[in-house]
């Protein structure tokens, strides 16, 4: 009973760091209607970004952490203009938007090897490596700052969408790109917008992960991993993708803890298969138009 | 340029140029997008390798089987996911991509992670131009019949061609299908190259790189993918003294390409008997025109 | 239609006429450079190895010291009364591009003698190559044993290596956790996609069974993971004495924080994937106490004096791959001299029967089996955050 609750709570935690990133994926394909791949490289550079500001500069933690997030959040928007706008100019499908952001991580991954170099780079310690203890079951310090940390922005990115005026453009924006402009929205505002705040939240999430797991230059990788959760939890939507993240991190553990830790990719790629054949768009993703 | 460097570019080229005419009629035929390509390559060399291998079947029935395995696993995966709209397909031959290598993986029998050495040395640039020029008619015959005038149809308006009474389904496993055999003796060709096979081999980076082989060459044009094939498979050797810079350069020429020239490079175009005289006609037109030109000046 | 399909046929017929053409003219040119290089005056070498992809530590580690060395050869007047000139290629950690770059180094560049690359994968994947072109090949860190033996059990004539194989390590680790330290109940952690860490595994399982000692839990996770506590829960689970960890220090880090954190107490145990300064920064309290094998003892003077010129250098701590690459190149150096020749088969021969005085340790290669023969293991213990050598050991 013990190690399966601490199998929950591992699963739990791992859920939380997917959400951080599959939220970003989810917010900019709500909008754009295409899978972000660079976003990998975006919580890359702010790792680095909250690496060099705490080591270089010597910031303390907070400001190096709002740095990075601000500018990670500038690396997105700019990759936007110049990965993105030109395509969208044209109304391009969205396979190009994809082949343009491989482009893009291939090329953010590559820059960093070349001029910083392909080393692991070591965050300064901030948290106790002592874990709370709650008899046999053990939560890190790190873990659980992730995962408040983790919440609160999506709170706050929730509140943002839900309840203020920008929020319902973008809201509007995603229902229908066509009919929000007749309304008035800037859709290159709105897009701006949204890729800003998607380039924040991978700041944070860079910055957790670089603390927790080193800096190094393919460290977006793991963002494969939040893609499928928001997939599981369905393109699009913010909740679903909280959902996925969490329901994929608890099955992944759940998995290697109890049937098979070799197969656990292979075991988590057949339940996504058959959630999408049961429920093609996944958990709460939204429903996009009949036309391939 | 040394011949024995060339000659393996070339081989290189001709193995990767089977697996993009696969995904051409995939992607650019049948408006269906893949990152599980690598997969089918996968099967398709482990598969050939065994065939010759533990089975000792001569070269050609060996890849014939790896291109029939290859393509039944794609038709099992398509009979699941071919009803996915647009990303979530493209998710699922990703994770079906991972998951072929992480069994790879697990599998001692064909060596596991640390991979299969010892495969005879087959493959040379006379069979690979041999396959390519077949696999290039078969395609070209495929796509100007009633069957590939259907699948552009599905790429052009899916709905639409449902309504007209194509079966859409139908039509997009065939593609499926056919596009995995390709992928498979691709496959096969690069393990009796090599000698050697691993399953990192077979990574993400190798479906993604044939993607974007067919759109640099544009989507909907064999010529388009033959010359991609040949131009993206020899960028990185070109770049090679650029070390460490030279994934910096391809990313951003991939970026550049997207946003310069979406419709890739022969944007549908094919090179046809045809279009060559209508182009040098229209060259000898303007030159006509210019001379006319001149004359009237005078 | 039927007229546009022939036309391609004859097209793609002409393009193989010309490519054909274009060898036999070729052919002729290719003999007459290579007199030309036999008479030159500088030495080609050539490495090829990862400075992009998700290996480049290591790669650009090895490529780093084989220039540095190679300058200081050309100061000392190079080898033969020749200067030396290194030509480096990056293959991304893929197999087919290690096949082209060796394609390239030994039919363009016109190399003596290729150093690295510093994965089975791709040492095995080059060697038809290699033959081909009577290249030699001297492996940095490939431990696969058949790197240099084929399937049928015969020696590849031009694969050598400096590092020893996995079964040996294997048995090492093995033999030193049951007969030294006295454990007998074991657990594996393993990366089931990592060539290097299931051959490990599985030469530790084998002869930590054989030896009378008792696997208690098998897990495994796939590169890239970065989380490993649902694998350690259940490890934790079955109470090991020991936790056998063959795979790369930036993981072990990981495992081993998260180990603890789990309360894991056992000791835990490594291969030559561990030392690093990394490892040290990230989690040197984890790992307290914890063993490992190693090709060299790390306090050993010349040691030292290579570290430091290294580190003044390039500014970055020299990985495990950087001894294996001096020791290679001090190899070849040796078969060059020898030889007398930089004729590519006279280094191959001169390889053959090449001892060295390397820095990790006594190299002597072993005709039979192109790997260096005796070569005894370093066992490393991590004492208040530092690696402090234990004993040589070998085991039978």
């Amino acid at each position: 009973m013990a190690t399966f609750l601490q199998q929950v709570i591992n699963g739990l935690s791992i859920g939380s760091v997917y959400a951080l990133m599959a939220v970003g994926y989810s917010l900019v394909y709500s909008i754009m209607n295409f899978s972000n791949f660079a976003h990998g490289g975006v919580i890359m550079i702010g790792a680095y970004l909250g690496f060099f500001a705490m080591t270089l500069i010597e910031l303390p933690f907070i400001i190096a952490f709002a740095l990075a997030a601000v500018g990670a959040a500038m690396v997105a928007v700019v990759l936007e203009r110049v990965a993105y706008r030109p395509l969208r100019n044209r109304n391009a499908p969205f396979l190009y938007f994809i082949i343009s952001a491989m482009g893009a991580s291939i090329f953010l991954e590559n820059i960093v090897i070349a001029t910083i170099g392909p080393n692991f780079r070591t965050y300064p310690r901030v948290f106790s490596a002592t874990p709370y203890t709650i008899g046999s079951i053990s939560i890190g310090r790190l873990d659980l700052t992730m995962f408040w940390v983790s919440a609160f922005s999506l709170a706050v990115l929730i509140f943002i969408i839900e309840k203020t005026k920008t929020g319902m453009a973008i809201r509007a924006t995603a229902y229908s790109g066509r009919a929000s402009v007749l309304m008035g929205v800037n859709t290159d505002r709105i897009i701006f917008i949204v890729f800003g705040l998607g380039g924040l939240l991978a700041g944070i999430a860079g910055v957790l992960f670089g603390m927790k797991y080193t800096v190094y230059p393919q460290i977006g990788f793991i963002t494969m991993k939040s893609f499928i959760a928001a997939v599981f939890g369905g393109l699009g939507s913010l909740p679903g993708a909280v959902i996925g993240s969490v329901l994929l991190g608890t099955i992944e553990t759940l998995t290697a803890g109890y049937i098979s830790s070799q197969y656990r990719d292979l075991i988590s790629f057949v339940l996504l298969i058959l959630i999408l054949i049961f429920r093609p768009r996944g958990l709460m993703g939204k429903v996009t138009e009949d036309k391939a | 340029m040394d011949w024995f460097y060339v000659k393996g570019i070339l081989i290189l080229s001709g193995i990767n140029l089977l697996a993009v005419l696969g995904l051409s009629l995939l992607t650019g035929f049948t408006g269906l997008f893949s990152f599980g390509h690598a997969g089918f390559m996968a099967i398709g060399a482990y598969v050939t390798a065994s065939m010759s291998i533990k089975f000792g079947l001569p070269f050609i029935p060996s890849l014939m089987i790896g291109a029939m395995g290859a393509a039944l696993v794609s038709l099992f995966i398509g009979r699941w996911t071919l009803n996915l709209k647009g990303d979530y397909f493209c998710i699922a031959t990703l994770g079906f991509g991972e998951a072929i290598r992480l069994i790879l993986d697990n599998v001692q029998y064909f060596g596991g992670a640390r991979g299969w050495p010892g495969i005879p040395l087959y493959t040379n640039l006379t069979n690979v131009l041999i396959l390519n020029i077949i696999g290039v008619v078969i395609l070209v015959n495929l796509i100007r019949s009633r069957h590939g005038r259907n699948m552009k149809a599905i790429r052009e308006e899916e709905l639409a061609s449902q309504i007209i009474g194509i079966n859409v389904f139908k039509y997009k496993m065939t593609s499926l299908a056919i596009s995995a055999a390709y992928a498979g003796v691709a496959g096969g060709l690069l393990a009796h190259y090599t000698g050697f096979i691993q399953p990192k081999m077979f990574q993400l980076i190798k479906s993604t790189e044939l993607t974007i082989i067919v759109i640099f060459g544009g989507l909907g044009s064999i010529s388009g993918s033959i010359i991609g094939a040949i131009v993206l498979t020899s960028l990185p050797e070109i770049l090679r003294a650029f070390a460490k810079w030279r994934l910096v350069i391809y990313g951003m020429a991939v970026i550049f390409i997207m946003i310069t020239r979406p419709q890739g490079l022969m944007g549908g175009y094919e090179i046809t008997y045809g279009n060559i005289k209508k182009l040098v006609s229209r060259i000898f037109s303007i030159f006509n025109t210019k001379k006319t030109l001149g004359g009237d000046k005078q | 239609m039927r007229k546009n399909i022939f036309v391609l046929a004859l097209i793609a017929l002409l393009v193989l006429g010309l490519i054909l053409t274009g060898c036999t003219t070729n052919s002729t040119d290719t003999s007459s450079e290579e007199n030309e290089a036999e008479g030159s005056d500088t030495i080609k070498i050539g490495w090829i190895g990862s400075l992009t992809g998700d290996q480049a530590v290591w790669g650009t580690c090895e490529l780093n010291t084989v220039k540095m060395l190679i300058e200081e050869v050309n100061e000392k007047g190079g080898w033969l009364g020749k200067q030396v000139e290194v030509i480096g290629y990056d293959t991304r950690g893929d197999a087919m591009e290690a096949v082209n770059a060796v394609r390239r180094l030994t039919s363009q560049d016109k190399v003596v003698a290729i150093v690295g690359p510093n994965a089975s994968g791709q040492a095995i994947a080059i060697s038809s190559v290699l033959e081909e072109m009577k290249v030699s090949n001297i492996a940095t860190v490939a431990t696969n044993p058949k790197v240099t033996i084929d399937e049928k059990g015969n020696t590849k004539p031009f694969n050598f290596r400096v590092c020893f194989i996995d079964p040996y390590q294997g048995a090492v680790a093995a033999g030193y956790a049951y007969d030294v330290l006295g454990f007998e109940k074991a657990a594996v952690l393993y990366d089931v996609a990592d060539d290097y860490s299931q051959g490990l595994t599985e030469f530790f399982e084998k002869y930590f069974i054989e030896k009378g000692g008792e696997i208690v839990a098998k897990e495994g996770f796939k590169f890239g993971d970065v989380d490993f506590r649902p694998q350690l829960s259940k490890i934790k689970e079955a109470n090991p004495e020991v936790v056998f960890m063959p795979y790369f220090f930036k993981e072990v880090a990981l495992s081993a924080n998260q180990a603890r954190e789990l309360g894991i107490d056992a000791v835990l145990m490594g291969g030559d994937g561990w030392p690093s300064d990394i490892l040290l920064e990230m989690a040197a309290d984890a790992v307290e106490g914890s063993y490992f094998v190693n090709h060299l003892d790390f306090d050993d003077p010349e040691v030292q004096d290579f570290k430091a010129t290294y580190t003044a250098k390039y500014n970055l701590p020299v990985e495990l791959n950087g001894y294996l690459a001096y020791d290679a190149i001090k190899l070849l150096e040796k078969a060059i001299l020898n030889a007398g020749s930089s004729d590519s088969v006279a280094i191959r021969d001169a390889l053959e029967t090449a001892k060295v005085q390397g820095i990790t340790g006594q190299i002597n290669i072993s005709k039979e089996t192109h790997n260096p023969e005796g070569k005894e293991a370093a066992i490393i213990k991590i004492i208040d955050g530092k690696y402090v050598f234990q004993q040589k050991y070998s085991a039978k």
